[in-house]
């Protein structure tokens, strides 16, 4: 069977500078996986040209063995491969509920025509959407603020939102682009455990970049470390930890 | 909330059922001022969509305002249809308008380029009024007969009773737009085009559906224009008349559909007052945009919001 998410050879290629050299790597179902590195190694440029936002130079991305690196970013979100942002990706003028609406909109069935001339299935389907996100967001206790918009919120109300918005419609495949920046220790632990929790009960594929060390030890099942575009290393979160190229890549030659 | 939201907007229901008596109370020329109203309703709602919904800097809605116009007048005029059966053909002009002004949005123009871009398709458009002279009369401009509504004249209460069956019908089916999946997908697109795209949104689809939206709401104005004038002239299709359409949703609040209808009510009934004093319409016209512009950024929409919530827009959030 293939597998959820593969990456072969890719390489990301921005004139003379190669961003992303040659990195490969295999997401299964419910498997968490981090990708550390220094600064400018290429970790968010490699989300990005997962999720489409970057074209790819050079090898294949394939999800559950269909290629997909020419689709475009809403394609590819469309296939079930949904993302965070490092820089607060929520809509600052829609309320948390709308925001998290906004992650179902490729399930809701409502049609142009049937919303216009006041369709039963199209006010139908637009309910139970909301229904839902009130459901869940009361799961993940953020049912207090569901109405409030999003430029009100805390930083770190607003990561939980958007990571609740990625994973709305259940997605196979979840990238977080460093959630917990800014986030207090009990935030941060609160956050290890929904992820945990959303690979583990869900199967969701969860590939995340962070430079918590302490979150990634947590909650990652695999480490990849890359520098300067290339993949370092790649095993075990204790494995890797100890790896002496690792060490290198964020420390210099000693 | 959004439970009190959707009971507490019905009430909406009781505006046009409160102005149903107007025909009976208001002179005609107090009638007339209050179909004009009535005409700008959908001319700010359309323009709002794109503007304020949206978020895209597009000035082409005189263009599809003389679109719908020209459309309804060359129908009844060279064609013989009555006016009602041209109201939709003109609504879907504008909607093709709408569709091509929003190719260079497409192409990511974005800004004052956008800007002056659909500027410029509204300037076109005055001069293919001007000289497509064997329909549309060039620059003296055309007759438009008088309207018929299923071979009835329509003048007075009935003319009253039609157009604010269509802005009532505007308002309503653009609400439901808004309070769905597309009127979030339009504020997603405003509020940060890659995240919306990142949550599967096809924005191109998205922008052309708004603008096409935008464009048949702005022509059904356009329509209510030529029963209500009976001349169409490209003069009447100008950059004041764009100024003062962008005053609507500025004033009334951008990006808020009771927003659009409040401007539409106010920058059509105050230079009334002025009238009696020539000049000081266009100094009172001035001088509310920069108070409002000062003093309520969000619009005359916001500061009802403050008075109670169910004047709380679903998208005007302060």
């Amino acid at each position: 069977m293939a597998a959820l998410l593969e990456l072969s050879e890719v390489t990301v290629q921005f004139g003379g500078v190669v961003a992303v050299d040659r990195v490969s790597l295999t997401l299964d179902p419910g498997e968490i996986m981090a990708l550390i590195g220094p600064n400018g190694a290429g970790k968010t440029t490699l989300f990005n040209a997962i999720a489409g936002n970057v074209p790819v130079t050079g090898g294949k991305i394939c999800f559950r063995g269909r290629e997909i690196q020419n689709l475009p970013v809403h394609g590819i979100a469309g296939c079930g491969i949904r993302r965070t942002f490092q820089n607060g990706g929520l809509f600052p003028d829609l309320s948390v509920i709308e925001n998290v609406l906004v992650g179902l909109h490729t399930a809701v069935a409502s049609r142009f025509f049937g919303l216009v001339l006041g369709g039963v299935g199209a006010r139908r389907s637009e309910r139970e959407a909301t229904v839902r996100v009130r459901a869940l967001l009361d799961q993940v206790r953020l049912a207090a603020i569901a109405d409030r918009p999003a430029r009100g919120l805390s930083g770190g109300q607003q990561r939980m939102v958007e990571i609740v918005r990625a994973v709305a419609g259940l997605p196979p495949v979840l990238l977080l682009d460093e959630p917990a920046v800014g986030l207090a220790p009990p935030v941060r632990a609160e956050l290890a455990n929904l992820v945990r929790r959303l690979a583990r009960e869900n199967g969701i594929g969860v590939l995340l970049i962070e430079h918590a060390i302490e979150l990634v030890m947590r909650v990652a099942d695999r480490v990849i470390v890359l520098s300067e575009g290339s993949k370092v290393a790649d095993g075990a979160p204790e494995a890797v930890r100890a790896d002496h190229a690792v060490l290198e890549a964020y420390l210099g030659h000693g | 909330m959004a439970e009190v939201q959707t009971v507490s907007r019905r009430v909406f229901w009781l505006v046009p059922l409160a102005l149903l008596p107007l025909p009976l109370l208001l002179n005609p020329y107090q009638l007339f001022v209050a179909e004009l109203v009535l005409m700008y309703v959908p001319v700010g709602v359309g323009f709002n969509v794109v503007v304020g919904n949206l978020g895209l800097f597009a000035f082409s809605n005189v263009a599809y305002f003389g679109i719908g116009a020209y459309v309804s007048g060359i129908l009844m005029a060279r064609f013989g249809l009555p006016w009602w059966l041209s109201v939709l053909p003109a609504g879907l002009a504008g909607a093709l308008a709408g569709l091509i002004t929003s190719i260079p949005a497409l192409r990511g123009v974005r800004l004052f380029y956008l800007a002056i871009m659909t500027l410029a398709f509204g300037e076109l458009m005055r001069w293919v009024y001007i000289r497509w002279e064997p329909l549309t009369g060039g620059s003296m401009g055309m007759s438009v007969p008088e309207p018929t509504l299923f071979g009835w004249p329509l003048d007075g209460a009935r003319k009253f009773y039609v157009l604010l069956a269509l802005a009532v019908a505007v308002v309503t089916t653009t609400d439901r737009l808004l309070a769905s999946r597309f009127g979030r997908a339009f504020m997603a697109i405003r509020g940060n085009e890659i995240a919306a795209a990142a949550m599967g949104i096809p924005t191109g689809r998205f922008i052309v559906a708004g603008f096409a939206w935008g464009g048949f709401v702005v022509s059904i104005g356009g329509t209510m224009y030529a029963a209500l004038i009976g001349h169409l002239s490209p003069d009447s299709f100008n950059l004041t008349e764009l100024v003062l359409e962008f005053a609507i949703i500025m004033v009334g609040g951008l990006g808020s559909l009771l927003g659009s209808v409040l401007g539409a009510a106010l920058l059509t009934t105050l230079p009334q007052f002025f009238m009696s004093l020539p000049g000081s319409e266009e100094l009172a016209f001035g001088l509310l945009i920069i108070l409002v512009i000062l003093f309520l950024p969000r619009g005359l929409a916001s500061l009802l919001a403050q008075l109670h919530p169910i004047f709380q827009d679903r998208y005007l959030r302060e």
